[in-house]
């Protein structure tokens, strides 16, 4: 393999898996403080910011693995049906696919873990859901930034 | 340079002095995933492994080659079923037995606490005393040690089940709590919250995640208990009726995966713990030593630990930790359960497929 000649194609691969974990990161310190909320615990701004930054350091890198794993199979797998089906569409398959692909890999991760659910937000349906959003949004980044280089290069 | 060589005298000597400060002999070294032991008035000595048997070890030190037959049956597969037995106080009138037990299956299950009598080698009269709510699914955070109290009652852990950690500070749910009953099922009147609205009357304490340890200290009318926490955050908690512990308001770990289960370590009408262990030591037993074999530990509380790998002595002045030292560790093996015996030695059990009990006694 060509490293240089694939340089675009895996920067565009781990900007779009750092988009979607961080903000997949983001949105489960806002899923899991709520529920301390709920309880009666205070959560003024500078503890939210701080709570939210410190997920980003201990959350993030485990997380990008999971996405990681999942989008090295759901994105070659939206690109190919992009060409199959239509090119138009492309950016929204591809934003299916990311959703596809990191939804099946929490469930493989939560099999495979000792743990019911390993990730706490995730264990409701609107927590995953929103979790999922920032999976779509990795994946449309990828499709927007592939597309780019394509016009470019034509 | 002379006092390094002084230094370094006295540290060789405190060495030597520790490694001939008791000594470890096997038991037994035929124990199958062992998760409890109890010791009878009448010499003999329990130990309950988790698939659901219950071994007799005989006065002499003995396993006895028939398990004690007639235990509940869980439902759950053999990883995780039995967790812990302790004799009724009065088991040499009663010659009755409290198990602690999962029951159901891996999407829906429950800790249930059942009495049974010990005829022989086999359980008879066999009933349910109390069945946890709501149910959980998976295999995590069980809780399920048993304590009789001095007046009798039976207080026992109830785990938070991991994905229900918020139910730790439901009053309604027996989750994440310390629980208190009589020995016959009911509630006892001076549960902390029998007048408490719609609060489950079993509620002895809250805001646990997975108390593995309880042990009740006659001199001073302590009951301690020990927390194993997530990632970090292991606890020992001076338990007091009524006490919110916290959990997972606040800890001093975070969720395995790294992230912040919460921001905070502690917030007013919260009681801290009395010492945490981050990172983990993942204690599964906790003893107080009120033992004569061992005048030097008197009062020390003993915590056994998996990921730890060894017994952690802690001494307290009060409620503050004065000193800690990690004992048993050329054992090399994760601990499940620490006792002292009415010999007044100390027993432990190691954990795992193959596994031993061991007796500490104090070196000659």
């Amino acid at each position: 393999m060509n490293l240089r000649k694939h340089r675009p194609l895996i920067l565009s691969f781990l900007l779009a898996v750092l988009v979607a974990a961080l903000l997949g990161s983001v949105i489960q310190t806002q899923f899991n403080l709520a529920a301390l909320q709920a309880m009666g615990a205070p959560m003024p701004a500078e503890v939210r910011l701080r709570t939210t930054g410190q997920d980003l350091i201990g959350f993030t890198p485990a997380y990008a693995g999971i996405v990681c794993a999942a989008f090295l199979v759901a994105l070659p797998v939206g690109a190919w049906l992009t060409r199959r089906l239509s090119r138009t569409l492309g950016p929204w398959v591809l934003a299916l696919a990311a959703v596809a692909g990191v939804g099946i890999a929490l469930q493989v991760t939560d099999a495979v873990a000792p743990m019911p659910t390993l990730i706490a937000a995730t264990r409701s349906t609107a927590g995953t859901a929103a979790m999922l959003l920032g999976a779509a949004v990795g994946g449309l980044l990828f499709a927007l930034l592939r597309l780019r280089r394509r016009e470019r290069a034509a | 340079m002379k006092a390094g060589g002084i230094a370094l005298l006295l540290l060789f000597a405190a060495g030597v002095a520790h490694a001939s400060g008791y000594r470890i002999d096997t038991v037994t070294d035929q124990l199958r995933s062992p998760a409890t032991l109890a010791f009878l008035p009448d010499g003999r000595l329990l130990v309950g492994e988790r698939p659901g048997r219950l071994r007799v070890i005989d006065a002499q030190g003995r396993v006895q080659p028939q398990a004690i037959s007639g235990l509940p049956d869980g439902g759950l597969d053999a990883t995780s079923s039995l967790i812990d037995v302790v004799p009724d106080p009065d088991f040499a009138q009663t010659r009755r037995l409290f198990i602690s037990h999962m029951q159901g299956t891996t999407k829906a299950n429950f800790l249930r606490i059942s009495t049974a009598r010990l005829d022989g080698d086999r359980l008879v009269d066999l009933r349910t005393l109390f069945d946890a709510k709501p149910a959980k699914p998976g295999r995590s955070n069980f809780g399920g040690r048993l304590l009789f109290l001095p007046d009798r009652t039976l207080v026992f852990s109830v785990g938070d089940g991991f994905d229900a950690r918020e139910q730790a500070q439901n009053l309604r749910s027996h989750l994440g709590k310390l629980l208190r009953l009589n020995r016959d099922g009911s509630v006892p009147a001076d549960n902390p919250f029998v007048q408490h609205g719609d609060a489950a009357p079993e509620v002895y304490s809250v805001g646990h995640r997975n108390v593995q340890g309880l042990a009740y200290d006659e001199v001073n009318r302590r009951l301690y208990a020990n927390d194993h926490g997530a990632k970090g955050g292991d606890e020992i908690n001076l338990i007091q009726p009524g006490l919110n512990h916290g959990w997972p308001l606040v800890t001093f770990g975070v969720d395995y995966i790294g992230a912040r289960v919460t921001p905070y370590t502690a917030l007013p009408g919260l009681a801290p713990p009395l010492l945490h262990w981050t990172p983990s030591i993942a204690p599964s037993a906790i003893a107080v030593s009120r033992s004569a074999r061992f005048p030097q530990w008197q009062g020390d509380l003993f915590n056994a630990a998996l990921a730890g790998r060894g017994v952690y002595r802690v001494r307290l002045d009060g409620v503050r930790e004065v000193q800690q030292e990690k004992l048993f560790g050329e054992l090399d093996a994760r601990i499940r359960d620490v006792k002292f015996g009415p010999d007044g030695l100390l027993y432990l059990l190691t954990d795992g497929a193959e596994a031993r009990l061991l007796r500490v006694s104090p070196a000659p």
